[in-house]
């Protein structure tokens, strides 16, 4: 066994209201697009070019995917890397208040489809990303630390960063006609989107907190530093041969694949061998998302292998069913059910130990969050993804797929919120 | 004849935080004058240190064989519990720098 290189400072962690204000606005856009979805109705729903799927799609992606990344950097930088931000507070309200105002311009501009809302979402986005990249780039690329989950959060900035131009770029498209959009772009920034701002820092975030909160031995040494590495390198290699030799890009489309999908069975194949055996709602959301990742590459390869097997419109649509909502929201769900938790008790731990009180009697984690009603959300979550592969294909499974997934949403916010309260009323009662 | 040192257990290395802080705090609590404290865990506990310091502990980390951290703490000014502690943690290779 090699020794955790995990290199925790958790004095400098920002205050609590920093990550909080991004994982507690999160569930409700999930909230939201699931009742866009029932709004639209699958009519509207066939393929992905459709403006309410693209509606859909960015609420899932900015207003959860990016809302939930976005908390977890300001908490994680300060903690993983060492660097304290400056204004930590006054930064992460003004990022969150254009990553909102943002996403819902962008949702509004694809359901009405007139110029001026997408100069008004494009620019507002250019300055909450950038302003975002900007400022954790700096503090990462001034960082002292050399841990591969640096360096993975590193590649995924800049991945952020690519996809943050190419979706500028489909704005203008939307303003004049003659710069697009084009269909090319569009995957591009999907795939530097998903596979590397989302993929690679969810890699990055694993390599610490599946053996610290899931009681797992650490990834291979040699596994943790090449991965991000090869999910970036292939992302440029499939990038270019999508523009320049698109008959030859599956070949790194393979490797992505391979890549994803080995990820996927060490972190099972860690998770098998965890050392406390007992239930634990954050590895049952790992499962769900881990097995909807391999399904992803899975559907992937049967549709290069025999592409008359699907239509391409319901094979694009699976598959952002199964890497979105079935692996990404899983994992990040799973993820938020150990780092909100921990968060109470460590700010609890943090203010009671500054006015001098002893902190033996904080409610434990499972006491912030039951058990119980993290799993109640992640039956719903689960029985959503299921429900929705048939859904897309009929009708009448649709209406009660979208339902779910609203419940699934509306869970997890209740029960984030009450780890809010909890940690209000704690405070309260302790005179602080 | 100079006292013996007795050395007390605590493996928390199948916990998940915060349970390996809060177990470690509470089980430094209860030592005894000439006891000293061997944590035995699967990973350096960073979070540890700061609290051990301002409770007025000494510590010293150490590697085991098979990669895992084992922290030996006492009290400061417990000279007993101290010299034993650190000819235990001698036994074992020093925690790598990063």
């Amino acid at each position: 066994m090699t020794p955790s290189t995990a290199l925790l400072s958790l004095e400098q962690t920002p205050p609590l209201a920093v990550p909080l204000r991004f994982f507690l606005t999160a569930p409700l856009f999930g909230l939201a697009a699931a009742l866009l979805a029932l709004w639209i109705g699958p009519g509207h729903l066939g393929s992905r070019w459709q403006p309410g799927v693209l509606a859909f799609t960015h609420l899932l992606t900015l207003g959860y995917l990016a809302m939930v990344m976005f908390g977890a950097l300001f908490q994680l930088l300060p903690v993983l890397v060492g660097v304290r931000l400056r204004w930590p507070l006054p930064t992460a309200r003004v990022i969150h208040g254009l990553l909102v105002a943002g996403t819902l311009l962008l949702v509004t501009a694809f359901l009405r489809d007139t110029a001026g809302w997408f100069v008004a979402a494009g620019l507002v986005l250019g300055l909450a990303i950038g302003t975002f990249v900007a400022v954790i780039g700096h503090a990462l690329w001034n960082a002292c630390s050399v841990h591969d989950t640096v360096c993975a959060m590193k590649l995924s900035l800049t991945s952020l960063g690519v996809t943050l131009i190419l979706g500028l770029w489909l704005v203008l498209g939307h303003v004049d006609s003659e710069l697009g959009p084009r269909a090319v772009l569009i995957d591009l920034h999907l795939s530097w989107g998903l596979l590397g701002w989302a993929g690679l820092l969810l890699v990055g975030v694993a390599y610490q907190v599946v053996p610290m909160f899931q009681i797992t031995a650490e990834y291979k040494p040699r596994l943790r530093h090449w991965l991000p590495w090869a999910v970036l390198l292939l992302l440029i290699v499939w990038s270019l041969a999508f523009l320049h030799l698109p008959r030859l890009a599956w070949v790194p489309g393979l490797g992505l694949a391979a890549v994803f999908a080995m990820f996927a069975l060490v972190t099972l194949q860690l998770q098998r061998h965890r050392l406390r055996r007992l239930p634990d709602v954050t590895v049952d959301f790992w499962y769900l998302g881990l097995l909807c990742l391999l399904a992803a590459a899975g559907l992937w390869l049967v549709h290069q292998g025999w592409p008359q097997a699907m239509t391409a419109a319901l094979f694009q649509l699976w598959w952002g069913v199964l890497v979105v909502v079935g692996a990404v929201v899983a994992l990040i769900s799973g993820m938020l059910y150990k780092i909100v938790p921990f968060l109470v008790w460590l700010h609890l731990n943090n203010r009671m130990q500054e006015a001098g009180r002893w902190q033996g009697n904080l409610p434990t984690m499972r006491q912030v969050i039951a058990e119980r009603q993290a799993r109640r959300h992640l039956y719903l979550h689960g029985a959503a993804t299921v429900l929705l592969l048939p859904g897309l294909v009929w009708p009448w499974l649709f209406y009660p797929a979208l339902l779910v997934l609203a419940g699934a949403f509306a869970a997890q916010w209740w029960n984030l919120l009450g780890a809010a309260r909890t940690y209000r009323s704690l405070l309260r009662s302790a005179g602080l | 004849m100079m006292p013996r040192g007795v050395e007390r257990n605590i493996d928390v290395s199948a916990l998940g935080p915060p349970e390996p802080l809060v177990l470690t705090l509470a089980a430094a609590e209860r030592l005894q004058p000439g006891e000293f404290l061997r944590m035995h865990h699967r990973m350096k506990p960073c979070h540890l240190y700061g609290e051990l310091e301002c409770r007025g502990y000494g510590h010293d980390t150490r590697r085991t064989v098979d990669g895992m951290c084992e922290v030996f703490i006492w009290r400061q000014g417990d000279e007993v519990a101290a010299a034993a502690a650190q000819d235990a943690a001698q036994a074992l290779a020093a925690w790598p720098a990063n």
